[in-house]
């Protein structure tokens, strides 16, 4: 996990007057497995086929291993794709369709036989090689999606949403497998999701996109704990995001109380977004909180419950092993280092989303 | 209950007109009798004949040839360009969709036209390929039209998957693209395929000299009526197309066949179909394209030769042995095409799209063309046999040829009354028989204006060349009176209905006569007293002509007695040629009335001349409001 294996290099790229990429830079380390996350419409798919070499950038390169690839055509690229449609063959048995990268690489009949074998066992479909792919369903036409593109042996995998039509069982068998594959035969995986839980689980690295614009890349960590803007924030999991006033280094007023915190160097009495993640809320005796409030709506989430707190005008959300019924006074505490401080968006995009919110 | 059966007579009546015609075609192959309303037994003759005429599986050959070539080539083409128009933005994209569709809504005549415009243009000869070229032109839309849809549902990231998975473009389109898009690749072969087949207009005037799909060949043989051995092709063509629906139909893909269980037996049949179609019909297809391909490089090679005679004649006009024997002796190779009617034949001419060397035109087609030079002078010094020509023949063509200076008689004709001996009273002598209420329902006139114009007109007795329109309206009056007593107007039904004993009197021309006699022996024809027309159709040089001595070769070899006799044997015409006469060997028809009437009657005879477009407006308005009465 130390070179780059694909440098992406300042890529844009528009359709008509739709940019859909903006200037990106983004490197993939080999036998990486780098997540694209962000709503729908933001360019995840558009990245990937510029990856993949369906689309060519507008401005930008794509180096692959040393070698500029932007031009270079898709059957001439060490890359596989699983397609977000599943881009099965219909006219080919599922056998047939698994074959097809193997018989024009010349493979002999026997090593294909073997593949097949092992890919349906890995995707859990033995015995469907005689099948044609409209037969099956969602979840299996895609299993079969990713057999077809594993056996080929990629270095690089381009997996755009391939879980998205399974149940959660075999959504969890699968991220197991592919896990278990990029570790067993070195892939490198580029993977694109919705699913913020799914890429948190299995990442190494995770990019959150919005609007053609990267907002943030890091480790699963990194991006849950320390999002670097409103965005990335309510992005990833759920979160009480405040407009609030550096008032100096380590204190923050938010809605009009001072909270003491742990970040420094925001400069005196500055706008600034804070982010509490709802686990990090306390609920104390009302005299005990820095603020006070009603409880609203409670609601049982299972691990925990989930409340809403009326405070000062804002309505904080709040995980909480403890139970308090509606109408509760209660106060409200937090830990200065599980406030995280982000400066105001200075982009438009980003803007334009937290106002939305 | 009675739903029921109302829905159940409502389907066989449906049925019953939507195979009515073909059943009673294949009956009519089968009659050994030639009349069409008459049984005569049943006979497989006219099959066997159908595969000795050389001339109809020439024609055969010429139109499957061409409707898989051009539905092959359509085919490839039409999907190449669909796949472009597919890849173009939307707005293109209708746009190009739209463009496409245009040549198809367009009328076929107006597409012949065109095309055959451009050919001239172009300098192309007329001839196989220009067919093949404005084929292939006409299918495309339709091919482009079955192919859209089918892609438009194809899902294109199957494309990319499989140049993903290391196909090259090309690997990639075969394997995927394609067997996705087959049907309607297929579907616009057959399409292409059928309309090729079914086509004539625009073969029509996209066809040079020597070629004939079968279109073109049963329509130049209208006017002598259609011979029976085209029932027999066309029941053939018929029961093979049933044959292929019925392959198509009981063979369904073998992707269906892998989702449903299905016996053993039924698998075996589906392969069994499936091997048909697939394998079969496509190896029938590439052995006839091949024949067909080696047949016509070794004909093509006939067409280039530079010794050569071009000749445009009536449909059956000339006895193929005759052409044959002409080229035996003479070494000239015949070029032989044949039209239909005077007005088809004249615009070609006058085009000058092919160079014709000999055309055979009637007498008021031939004022025409010589009014609007398009005639060269004939040198008699390399036609002595011109001398065989009776005077009074020579005479008669002075009406349309002052100086017997461009045409030479060919066959000729009058117009009279056949009758039935048995169903009128009296000898008829007179046109009045066709004005009698007696004969109410059983008369018979010719549908064409000039016809029946110069019945009426004789018998008022006037010119049926006039143009003085009380003599006209007096005319019209005539005919609408006549209308309540006329069974039928028909233009070669009279024949059949007359051998058949479906009327008592018929307007009729002499030529057709004297067979009719030969099959009703109770028939008798008369030039009326009044005067009738008498038409000549003469052999005519036209001035483009690049063979000229050539030309004048055949007319002399023509003019022969023998082959004027030979002739005479084939096609039962009246002969103008004296000495050919005096060779028929049956004395009933060397003396026959109706082939040769005294030189008397012919007097009281007039062609038809060319009274200019004005009149002839003239006379078509006053021919509809008679029809439209
Ligand atoms: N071929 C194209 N022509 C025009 N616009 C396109 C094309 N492909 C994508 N777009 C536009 O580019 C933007 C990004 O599309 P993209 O498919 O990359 O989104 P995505 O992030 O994959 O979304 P999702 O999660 O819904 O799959 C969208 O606004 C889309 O409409
Ligand atoms: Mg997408």
């Amino acid at each position: 996990m130390s070179n780059k294996l694909i440098d992406i290099v300042n890529v844009s790229k528009s359709f008509g007057e739709n940019l859909v990429l903006n200037d990106l830079n983004l490197y993939i380390r080999e036998n990486e497995f780098l997540t694209l996350l962000g709503p729908s419409g933001c360019g995840k798919t558009t990245l990937l086929r510029i990856l993949g070499g369906f689309e060519s950038p507008n401005e930008g390169k794509v180096i692959f291993d040393g070698k500029d690839i932007t031009d270079l055509a898709p059957n001439k690229r060490q890359l596989n794709t699983v397609f977000q449609k599943y881009a099965l063959f219909p006219n080919m048995t599922i056998a047939e369709n698994i074959a097809f990268g193997l018989k024009i690489k010349g493979k002999s009949n026997t090593y294909i036989e073997d593949k097949i074998h092992y890919a349906l066992k890995l995707v859990n479909l033995d015995g469907f090689n005689e099948r044609m792919p409209d037969s099956l369903s969602g979840g299996q036409q895609q299993r079969i999606a990713i057999a077809r593109a594993i056996v080929n042996e990629p270095k690089v995998l381009l997996l755009d949403e391939p879980l998205g039509a399974l149940d959660l069982k075999l959504r969890q068998d699968m991220q197991y497998e592919l896990i278990r594959l990029k570790n067993e035969l070195g892939i490198t995986f580029v993977y694109v999701t919705h699913d913020q839980e799914e890429a948190l689980t299995m990442s190494d690295t995770i990019v959150v996109m919005n609007q053609g614009n990267i907002q943030q890349i890091g480790t699963p960590e990194d991006i849950y704990n320390e999002p670097q803007n409103a965005f990335v924030a309510d992005f990833i999991g759920e979160s009480n995001i405040f407009s609030a006033i550096m008032v100096e280094d380590k204190l923050v007023k938010i809605q009009g109380v001072k909270f003491p915190c742990v970040d420094t160097g925001f400069g005196k009495n500055k706008p600034v977004d804070a982010v509490i993640r709802p686990e990090d809320v306390d609920l104390v005796k009302p005299k005990k909180g820095l603020m006070q409030g009603i409880v609203t709506s409670l609601i049982f989430k299972g691990v925990h419950y989930e409340m809403d707190v009326m405070a000062n005008g804002y309505e904080w959300l709040v995980h909480s092993t403890d139970m308090f019924p509606v109408g509760t006074e209660v106060g409200i505490r937090v830990d200065p280092f599980d406030i995280q401080i982000m400066k105001k968006p200075e982009s438009e995009d980003a803007e334009a989303v937290s106002i939305e919110e | 209950m009675i739903k029921k059966y109302i829905q159940r007579f409502y389907l066989l009546f449906i049925i019953i007109l939507l195979y009515a015609p073909i059943i009673t075609l294949m009956a009519l192959s089968f009659n050994s009798s030639k009349s069409r309303a008459r049984w005569g037994g049943f006979t497989a003759k006219w099959y066997v004949r159908l595969f000795q005429d050389d001339q109809i599986m020439t024609a055969l050959y010429t139109t499957l040839e061409i409707a898989l070539l051009s539905a092959l080539i359509a085919t490839v083409l039409g999907t190449a360009g669909a796949i472009g128009i597919h890849a173009l933005r939307r707005k293109y994209r209708t746009f190009m969709m739209g463009v496409t569709n245009i040549p198809m809504l367009n009328a076929d005549i107006v597409t012949g036209i065109s095309l055959m415009l451009l050919f001239i243009a172009f300098r192309f000869s007329l001839g196989f390929s220009t067919i093949l070229i404005a084929h292939i032109t006409f299918n495309l839309p339709y091919v482009i039209l079955s192919v859209m849809p089918r892609l438009k549902q194809t899902n294109i990231s199957t494309y990319e998957a499989a140049l993903d998975l290391g196909a090259s473009p090309l690997y990639a389109f075969f394997k995927v693209v394609f067997p996705d898009i087959l049907p309607g690749v297929s579907s616009g072969f057959l399409l292409a395929f059928t309309m090729s087949l079914d086509d004539f207009v625009i073969t029509h005037f996209t066809k040079g000299p020597g070629v004939d799909t079968l279109s073109t060949k049963i329509y130049s043989e209208v006017r002598k009526g259609i011979r029976p051995e085209i029932y027999a092709l066309s029941t053939i063509m018929f029961l093979s197309v049933l044959l292929l629906l019925i392959l198509v139909n009981i063979a369904p893909d073998e992707k269906e066949d892998r989702k449903r269980i299905l016996s053993a037996a039924t698998v075996k049949r589906h392969k069994i179909s499936r091997f048909l179609l697939r394998k079969v019909v496509p190896a029938a297809m590439v052995v006839i394209i091949t024949i067909g391909g080696i047949f016509y490089s070794t004909k093509a090679d006939r067409l280039g030769g530079a010794n050569q005679v071009i000749v445009y004649n009536w449909g059956e006009y000339l006895d193929p042995a005759a052409i044959e024997l002409f080229e035996e002796e003479t070494g000239i190779d015949v070029v032989y095409e044949e039209y239909e009617t005077n007005e088809i034949m004249y615009p070609k001419i006058q085009s000058g799209a092919i160079a014709y060397d000999v055309v055979c035109p009637s007498d008021y087609m031939i004022e025409r063309m010589i009014e609007n030079d398009l005639l060269a002078e004939i040198n008699f010094d390399n036609v002595p046999n011109i001398k065989n020509i009776g005077d009074v023949y020579m005479e008669q063509s002075r009406q349309f040829d002052p100086n017997n200076k461009y045409s030479v008689p060919y066959l000729w004709g009058t117009v009279g009354i056949l009758y039935n001996k048995t169903m009128v009273d009296e000898p008829i002598d007179s046109w009045s028989v066709l004005w009698d209420e007696k004969y109410k329902d059983s008369i018979l006139m010719q549908d064409s204006v000039r016809d029946a114009f110069g019945v009426a007109l004789k018998y008022l007795g006037y010119s049926l060349n006039s143009t003085d329109l009380d003599e006209l309206t007096a005319a019209q009056k005539l005919l609408i009176e006549q209308k309540p007593l006329v069974q039928a107007y028909v233009v070669d039904q009279v024949r059949d209905k007359m051998i058949g004993n479906e009327a008592a009197i018929g307007v009729i021309y002499s030529g057709e006569a004297i067979y009719t006699q030969l099959e009703n022996p109770d028939l008798e024809y008369v030039i009326p007293k009044e005067g009738s027309n008498i038409w000549i159709d003469s052999l005519v040089i036209p001035k483009n002509a690049k063979h000229k001595e050539n030309a004048e070769a055949f007319i002399n070899f023509v003019c022969r007695p023998e082959i004027a006799k030979m002739n005479f044997d084939f096609i039962t015409y009246s002969i103008p040629n004296e000495g050919g006469r005096a060779l028929i060997e049956e004395p009933e028809l060397r003396n026959s009335k109706i082939a040769f009437p005294d030189a008397k009657e012919l007097e009281r005879c007039e062609t038809f001349k060319f009274l200019g477009d004005e009149n002839d407006a003239v006379y078509n308005k006053l021919w509809r409001e008679v029809k439209s009465r």
